[in-house]
């Protein structure tokens, strides 16, 4: 992997890495979506992943949180091996995804979304006769104040804006207390208003928690990020500041000049 | 009024009706009455796992079936004709076979437990949820979802049907078994057309709507309306969501087979149309018309639609046609009403011109207490922070 330049992470929390991939790989009808990533994330660390439609950064994701299943490779969070113990152990051991397109439960109202996703004692047998509260938790309130949505609690998920749905959907992955947060494009179909306090909700975020963003928006990439991976045909080809990033070679002739990457 | 408090005034008045039924009903249609709260009880069960957890079964005949058969068993060795052997087997054994339950017929000897009563009664729980098990298993864990647990679990209750009747020797075949006892516990004989039966099948309906209505508001109802609305998000957020329908689908095995054995009770046989692809789907209009996401209205649903199937079984006009018209019946209310009759219920308790009607201060003072909660929670969330 001749492509690969890495320049020294200045700045980067130097603790041991809360998620690791090795060599992870997967191939789509022998056509290889992401190559060979190697990929480490420290604890506490906000990291941005960038590159071109196409360049695998969803599918890497989706490898993260199981939805895709590696093809080789794997993917330790701290010391535990995760690969390929199921979508629900893995959010168990503490991966929590936010898709780009909301997913969240339309015809439950904000209260209760949080709710199933809060409650940590997921077994059948746990639920059976539990009661659920008309009331939210103190821990559901907090949640839901950061992201906005506190006079919205009793409201169908199915009545609110977009960019509502998105913070919940973000609401409910916070509710897991993951140890790791993916996000994929955060701000994705968000007004500049809606931008502006998601971006302020990430840097937030990044003192506690360990959030890996994908982002196609520089100008919100340059706001928010320390560390930049660029991705490009399923490899990592750099990864640095946004200054290393735009300075670097490889990632000019990857976007045919640098123009492109800032306006991606 | 809440829709909440309508709904229970709803319950109470459906219970009472139904306990006080029996006080002003000939012996022809107690027994009528407890043959269609029987079919409740199978609406309940298509509701639990297709209105709450959206698992659509068109097999739950077989599980209905199936409980109908093991108290069936039971009652046919209760006769004392059928000792040691049943007359079905006799009729159909070789020449020279030994007269005993063990080896009369080619698998007799699995009727040898049900000379007990009680072990009738137990499997005929027991044995629908196993089976569940076996099937729900196969399917959950390879994520079979939508219309293809539909043709799976049709398929399963043909195959089932198709078990019984190949296997006359060991099950009377298409015949069923029709010759049986009246139950009987700890000397209390259960008469299908007086009121005993009738009671028992009531106070179980009312058992079932309580137990289901206790889970299913429960934190297990929450996770199973989730796993409706978005099983993968359900999944991401750590839920096995497999277990959750198994579970579910079990639960509604079980209640159909306490159907299936109360049938067995009220009608006093079990034949092997009891699987038939037509009851099967017949439940799941019940369900469907009285609203599948709602536990009385299901059982309202099967209450009407057979207590007017009855009716048009009785015009020579009608009754040729019933199958059409509750055939239309279904698209009508899958297009124009998705929650059936509690849909309406629920919309009439909502009605937006109620409030208007009242001079709008009550819609006025509704909006000033929500404000008012709002302030409330804001309030103690600045306090919090202090």
């Amino acid at each position: 992997m001749n492509a690969v330049h890495r320049p020294s992470q200045a700045g980067a929390v130097s603790t041991a890495p809360i998620l690791r991939t090795q060599n992870l790989t997967v191939r789509f009808d022998e056509f290889p979506a992401v190559r060979e990533v190697d990929l480490s994330i420290a604890d506490g660390e906000l990291r941005v992943i960038i590159g071109a439609n196409g360049a695998g950064k969803s599918t890497l994701l989706d490898l993260l949180c199981g939805k895709t299943l590696p093809s080789e490779g794997e993917i330790w969070l701290r010391d535990r091996n995760i690969t390929g113990i199921g979508e629900a152990a893995i959010a168990r051991s503490g991966v929590g995804r936010k898709f780009q397109t909301p997913t969240v439960f339309k015809d439950m109202t904000v209260l209760e979304n949080l709710q199933v996703a809060s409650n940590r004692r997921v077994r059948v047998f746990e639920n059976l006769f539990e009661r659920v509260k008309g009331r939210p938790s103190d821990k559901e309130v907090a949640v839901a104040e950061r992201t906005g949505l506190l006079g919205s609690m009793k409201r169908k998920a199915s009545e609110l804006s977009h960019g509502q749905l998105q913070w919940l959907e973000l609401a409910m992955v916070l509710s897991q207390e993951p140890k790791i947060i993916l996000l994929d494009e955060p701000a994705a179909g968000m007004t500049a208003a809606e931008t502006d306090k998601t971006a302020e909700l990430l840097l937030d975020l990044a003192g506690g928690h360990t959030v890996l963003v994908i982002e196609h928006d520089m100008a919100f990439v340059r706001r928010i990020c320390r560390t930049i991976t660029v991705m490009h045909q399923g490899a990592v080809l750099a990864e640095g500041t946004a200054e290393e990033i735009e300075r670097n070679p490889a990632v000019i002739e990857a976007y045919l000049g640098s123009a492109t990457l800032s306006h991606a | 009024m809440t829709y909440r408090t309508a709904s229970i005034i709803a319950y109470i008045v459906f219970f009472a009706v139904v306990l006080a039924l029996p006080l002003v009903l000939n012996s022809f249609w107690t027994n009528r009455v407890a043959i269609y709260l029987v079919y409740s009880i199978c609406a309940i069960g298509i509701s639990m796992s297709w209105g709450y957890a959206g698992i659509l079964s068109l097999g739950q005949g077989l599980f209905f079936g199936m409980g109908a058969y093991m108290l069936a068993m039971s009652l046919t060795l209760a006769v004392p004709e059928n000792n040691p052997v049943p007359q079905l087997m006799l009729l159909n054994m070789e020449p020279n076979a030994v007269r005993d339950l063990c080896c009369v017929t080619t698998g007799s000897f699995l009727w040898i437990p049900f000379r007990s009563i009680a072990v009738g009664m137990i499997a005929g729980i027991v044995v629908p949820c196993v089976l569940a098990a076996g099937i729900g298993y196969v399917m959950f864990k390879r994520r079979t979802t939508g219309v293809y647990v539909s043709i799976i679990t049709l398929a399963f209750a043909l195959i089932g049907q198709l078990l019984i009747i190949n296997n006359q020797p060991l099950t009377g075949g298409f015949n069923g078994l029709a010759d049986l006892a009246l139950l009987e516990i700890g000397g209390f004989e259960f008469d299908p057309y007086g009121p005993s039966a009738y009671y028992a099948v009531a106070l179980t309906l009312i058992a079932v709507i309580l137990l289901a209505r206790y889970m299913l508001t429960g934190r297990i109802g929450q996770v199973l309306k989730a796993i409706r609305e978005d099983e993968a998000r359900a999944r991401y957020l750590g839920y096995d969501v497999e277990n959750y329908k198994l579970f579910i689908f079990c639960v509604s095995a079980g209640v159909a087979g306490l159907a299936g054995m109360l049938f067995t009770l009220t009608s006093e046989f079990a034949t092997p149309s009891l699987m038939a692809t037509s009851l099967s789907i017949s439940m799941v209009i019940w369900a469907a018309t009285g609203g599948r996401a709602s536990l009385l209205g299901a059982c309202i649903g099967a209450l009407i639609v057979n207590f007017v199937g009855s009716l048009a079984s009785e015009s020579a006009t009608f009754q040729p046609v019933w199958p059409i018209i509750l055939g239309l019946l279904f698209v009508v209310v899958v297009l124009f009403m998705p929650n059936g009759i509690a849909g309406i219920f629920k919309a009439f308790i909502d009605r937006p011109g109620k409030a208007e009607r009242l001079g709008g201060a009550k819609l006025a003072g509704k909006t000033e207490r929500s404000d008012k909660a709002e302030l409330l929670v804001k309030s103690e969330l600045s306090a919090r922070e202090a």
